[in-house]
Order: structure tokens, then C-alpha cells, then sequence
């Protein structure tokens, strides 16, 4: 018995139950409910691949959930392309598109990643008088309130403002911060009920972060202000706006694969 | 008062950045809180992508941004392979619809038209 085929019994099942989800993808109608939860099986099945692909760019400043987010973009293109007739393995198929995914983040996102130090000091200076003021107020600031306050141009607080939606210009806090907020928000909320591609949203949903998806859920389904978030969350009212710019990207970029498969 | 800012570019993923940013600029000048702010660039980010989506290849993309107190508007053309303007049920109209305060779409002649304004909020939440 060689070592390789130790487990190999559980292997073979899996195999079979790939080739049966993607055959049936094939020949199921899009609107066809199965062929979402084919979909959707399929995904978790190859989630642990998106990983381990994964891994080889961890120590590169990304967040590793980001990575993982894109690596899954990457596997559901690999699912709408692959053509089950030609006889090739599937998990072949989808390691070039999900490294393609993660490497084309890396492309995207990487001029971003080098703020000149004179920013990055307004950036903090106008971040903290935001949140002052807020305190103050009651309510978010504007930016010629924060650069009144600070006795700089309006143009200056732009500027920062600017630099800090620039994509991982600055460490992302923990992303797991347990929130009060119920855990039933995100993927099966009824207020995705009445949308077109519903289904490709909720498995797009289900892949962000969950903080994120709770942020997404509370403001463009629940309708609750990005202050209300930040407070609701626990995060500031800046950090709220970059993560729901970020994870509006990812859907966005996600449903545009859905439709087109 | 009489602010506007038009801008002219080709309809290209990259320019939805430059859009984003002189959305921010054009809040500022509304008096638009920072949340605000955040909101009417998100929505602006939505309605060019939404144009880009259908632009065929060499269109170019019109922003007209128009702030007055308290309040921005654009409108966003380009030319559209689209025969109407994008389902009031799809997500991007859901995300528009959450963002704006008004939100509508149009195609005439062979050009996709959206138009957005994002106002403050009167309460003081």
C-alpha cells in the first residue's frame, strides 16, 4: 500500500461529488435555485484550496481576509467558467484564476500602500478633530469645520481625507470585534428578497468579513447613517466609509463575474 | 448660487478614482458632514460604474457637479449599448437608492443619464 493511498476512499468521493456539482451546473437553467446550492457546495468545497493559495502571499501587508475575499472572486469565475466537458480536473482549472485574482489585488492596490509622512501626520491630526468634533456635535463634522478648527485649508483636510481612503494606506484594526449587532444581518437577510442576482449576492456577502458584511447590511439595507454604524460598530465614521467603499468593490466586481457567466 | 463643475473623460475603469475625488471636493464645498461626504462619493463611484458598465468601447463619461447648501447633485452620461437604464432591482440601484437622496436613471438617444443628489439630513440624528 503506498502512503498516497491512505484516505484515498474519501478522496474518490469527494471527486465524485465535484464532478456531480459541476455537471449539474452545466445543465441546470441560471434561475434554477440547485444551481445555486451546487454553486454554493462547491464553494466551501474549494474554500480550503482558496487558503492555501492564499498563504503564499500572506506576509505581504495585505489582511489575510482580504485575500482570502479575493481568492474566492478568483474560485467563483473558476466555477461559471469551467467547462465540465473537457475531462480536466477542476481544482487545475481554478488554481491559475484564483492566484490570477489574488495577484491582480496585489497590482491594484499596491500604489496606495506609501503615504509621505507629512500626510500621514495631517491624517491623524484631522482623523482625531473628527472625532471631537463628532462628540462635540453630535453629529459628523464638515471639512471646513475640521480645517476651521485646526487653522488649516480646506484643501489640506481633502487631501488627508483622500490619503486615508486609499486602500490599506493604514493598518486595518482587528476585523472581529464581536458587535451587538444580531447575527442573522448579512447573508440571509429578507431585504435581499426584492434583487436581481440575489443568490450570487448572498454567496458574495457570505465571503466578506463579517464585519463588513454587518456594516454593508446595516447601510444600504437598513438605512442607518455611517455614524450610526460607527457607533453601532465601534469603529470611526472614516473607517466605516472605507470599508463599505471596499466591500461595494468586491460585490460590485463579483455580481459583474455573475452576470457574465 | 451658480458652482457648477463639469468634467469630461474617457469611459475608463481608472477614471472612476478622479470622479471620486472631485466628488469629495464638490461635498465640501455643499457643507456636506463628512458622513455625507463618504455617502455622495460611494454613490458617485455606483453611478459612474454603472455608466462604465454599459459604455461602448472610446465613450467618454460627463460628470456635472452642481453643489448648493446643504446639497450635491451630479449627473453622469455617457453613450450606452444598454436599451434601458439599469433594473431598479438590482443591487447597484439598491446601493444608489440607500446612498442618494434622489436617484434616477434614463436612456434617450442612445445615452445613459443618472442623476443623484445627496443632501444633508435635516435631523440632527
Amino acid at each position: 500500500m503506498t502512503p498516497s493511498s491512505s484516505g484515498g476512499g474519501q478522496r474518490d468521493v469527494m471527486r465524485q461529488r465535484e464532478r456531480e456539482l459541476l455537471d449539474e451546473l452545466g445543465r441546470l437553467d441560471r434561475g434554477d435555485p440547485r444551481r445555486d446550492a451546487a454553486r454554493e457546495e462547491l464553494i466551501t468545497m474549494h474554500l480550503p484550496l482558496v487558503k492555501h493559495l492564499a498563504r503564499r502571499y500572506r506576509d505581504r501587508g495585505e489582511p489575510w481576509d482580504d485575500l482570502v475575499q479575493v481568492g474566492t472572486i478568483g474560485l467563483i469565475k473558476a466555477i461559471d467558467g469551467f467547462d465540465a466537458s473537457t475531462g480536466a480536473a477542476f481544482s487545475s482549472y481554478a488554481t491559475p484564476t484564483i492566484l490570477g485574482e489574488i495577484k491582480r489585488h496585489f497590482r491594484d492596490h499596491a500604489w496606495a500602500v506609501h503615504v509621505p509622512r507629512r500626510l500621514q501626520e495631517l491624517q491623524s491630526k484631522v482623523m482625531a478633530e473628527a472625532d471631537s468634533l463628532t462628540a462635540r456635535l453630535g453629529r459628523a463634522p464638515t471639512v471646513r469645520e475640521i480645517a476651521e478648527s485646526l487653522g488649516v485649508g480646506e484643501d489640506e483636510v481633502l487631501e488627508a481625507i483622500e490619503a486615508r481612503q486609499a486602500y490599506a494606506a493604514a493598518p486595518l484594526e482587528a476585523e472581529d470585534a464581536p458587535t451587538s449587532v444580531v447575527a442573522t444581518l448579512g447573508a440571509e437577510d429578507p431585504a435581499l428578497a426584492e434583487i436581481d442576482d440575489r443568490e450570487t449576492l448572498r454567496i458574495l456577502l457570505a465571503s466578506l468579513p463579517e464585519r463588513e458584511r454587518t456594516i454593508v447590511t446595516l447601510r444600504f439595507f437598513r438605512g442607518m447613517s455611517q455614524t450610526q454604524i460607527a457607533e453601532e460598530v465601534g469603529v470611526s465614521q472614516m473607517h466605516v466609509s472605507r470599508l463599505l467603499a471596499r466591500s461595494l468593490a468586491t460585490l460590485r466586481e463579483g455580481l459583474a463575474q455573475g452576470a457574465g457567466a | 448660487m451658480n458652482d457648477i463643475v463639469t468634467v469630461t473623460f474617457a469611459a475608463d475603469t481608472r477614471n472612476v478614482a478622479l470622479a471620486r475625488t472631485l466628488t469629495a471636493a464638490m461635498a465640501a464645498r455643499a457643507d456636506l458632514t463628512l458622513d455625507r461626504l463618504e455617502d455622495a462619493r460611494l454613490a458617485v463611484d455606483e453611478a459612474v460604474s454603472e455608466v462604465l458598465a454599459s459604455a461602448p468601447p472610446g465613450a467618454e463619461v460627463t460628470a456635472a457637479f452642481t453643489p448648493s447648501e446643504g446639497r450635491l447633485t451630479v449627473v453622469v452620461s455617457a453613450a450606452t449599448q444598454a436599451p434601458a437604464p439599469p433594473s431598479e432591482t438590482s443591487f447597484g440601484w439598491t446601493v444608489l437608492t440607500a446612498l442618494a437622496d434622489v436617484a434616477d436613471a434614463s436612456v434617450i438617444d442612445g445615452r445613459l443619464t443618472i442623476h443623484v443628489e445627496v443632501a444633508q439630513e435635516t435631523v440632527g440624528a
